[in-house]
């Protein structure tokens, strides 16, 4: 590489510090930077100053509600989550009831008790199918929640409501461009692509829809191009096997 | 293992106390929230210019961040750090929503700026606690044109081929008053803590 060339790629260690590189520009970029120590040595100079910037905004006091609203969300997943694990239990996965008692134990939830639940926390595979529980005081409908971690990293969430899915996946790696995540249905011998693609956020959190989780015995999802496919034409990056 | 209660939570560093919000503990992650909910309501206000909007974006940040069981890895930076670049990340998606996909500061980056040990972090550290002061003073004495480029591109989530675009101004013109007056913001927050 030409001198010229390095300086060119130098200069872009600001933009891209910044968030602010050309996307077209970000690969090229993070392939020159992973052999170029002089670059690295530039960013690593140049990141505290950015890290620093959102510290210079005028402080705001979030509201209190703010704070309550989120940690409802928090319980309320807590609750999902126990009401899933009492439902393993049930199937007769008694070994890990005490580990996940130990840590529920005592849980000051608002109202709610946990006492009741037990939970299941294997390393490879966690299945879990839930069973109704009330929320607040906004009335009570089925919940179902089937998690799964996969290889690669990635754990998928399947929360059923109301004959509606919500399926959740984190640890998702950033997607190559033109690429999106495609979610499918088995329904016996069918499988059918689900409307809603997506693509995992900056934290690799991707999140889908359901409409229709009747029938359902399998959730997958694999990487498609950009607008879907019809038909899968990648192996799963994830499969979620449901009960029932 | 046994939750963590409220008033040990809160003797906790920030980085101890990740692995409990990993665990689902409400106790530790209600305490994080406690001391970065406020920079990063501030921080997606200063975004967004909108106090509905920046609730809006943190409540999806801090959730992301419960729901992916606090995915932080203590050897690519601070804990706050990391936390404000998710809430930055929500805050330009939200901004841009209608414009398309804006350039991400990512973590993924980070892993190849911070493979190094976790104590060499410390300046890094020292600058973060110390700087709201130093920042504001320092990006006050950058000239107009460097900080504009550079506020359009952190709080704007603008590339910097948009803002030559929105500028009128060359790529390359864009491009160096980034890099000098990132430059001189870092060299006045290096000159704070000699």
């Amino acid at each position: 590489m030409s001198a010229n060339e390095h300086d060119r790629r130098l200069e872009e260690a600001a933009a891209f510090a910044l968030g602010a590189l050309d996307a077209e520009r970000i690969d090229e970029f993070r392939e020159h930077l992973e052999g170029c120590g002089r670059c690295q040595e530039e960013l690593r100079w140049l990141v505290p100053a950015v890290r620093a910037l959102p510290e210079a905004v005028d402080q705001q006091t979030p509201p209190p509600a703010l704070k309550a609203r989120l940690m409802k969300e928090v319980r309320a997943d807590l609750a999902a989550a126990g009401a899933a694990a009492g439902s393993a239990r049930r199937g007769g996965r008694a070994s890990s009831r005490r580990r996940f008692r130990e840590w529920l134990d005592d849980l000051d939830l608002g109202g709610l008790t946990w006492k009741p639940l037990a939970g299941l926390a294997a390393v490879i595979l966690i299945v879990a199918a839930g069973v109704g529980y009330l929320v607040g005081n906004g009335g009570g409908s089925d919940v179902h929640t089937t998690e799964v971690r996969q290889q690669g990293g990635i754990v998928a969430k399947v929360v059923t409501e109301g004959g509606q899915g919500e399926l959740r996946l984190t640890g998702v790696r950033q997607l190559p461009k033109g690429k999106v995540l495609e979610a499918w249905v088995q329904r016996g011998e069918a499988v059918e692509p689900v409307k809603a693609l997506f693509a995992p956020d900056g934290e690799g959190n991707a999140t889908t829809t359901i409409d229709d989780m009747n029938g359902v015995s399998v959730v997958m999802v694999t990487r498609e191009p950009e607008g879907g496919t019809k038909v899968p034409t990648t192996k799963p990056l994830v499969e979620v096997p449901l009960e029932g | 293992m046994t939750p963590v209660r409220r008033e040990r939570a809160e003797r906790l560093a920030d980085e101890e106390l990740m692995p409990w919000i990993a665990k689902k503990d409400p106790e530790a992650f209600e305490v994080f929230y406690d001391r970065h909910g406020g920079a990063g309501y501030s921080l997606a206000y200063r975004i967004l210019g909108d106090r509905s909007a920046a609730e809006d974006c943190i409540q999806e940040a801090f959730i992301s961040i419960w729901r992916s069981g606090a995915r932080f890895d203590r050897t690519r930076g601070s804990v706050r750090s990391w936390t404000l670049s998710i809430v930055r990340n929500r805050a330009i998606d939200a901004l841009r929503s209608k414009a398309g996909k804006a350039p991400k500061l990512t973590f993924d980056d980070d892993a190849i700026l911070e493979a190094r040990p976790a104590e060499e972090h410390t300046e890094a550290e020292v600058l973060a606690a110390e700087t709201a002061d130093e920042v504001r003073g320092a990006l006050s004495q950058l000239p107009g044109e460097q900080s504009r480029v550079i506020e359009l591109a952190y709080f704007g989530g603008f590339s910097q081929s948009e803002i030559a675009r929105m500028l009128n101004l060359p790529l390359g013109t864009v491009k160096g008053r980034m890099r000098l007056g990132l430059e001189k913001i870092r060299g006045e927050l290096a000159e704070g803590i000699a």
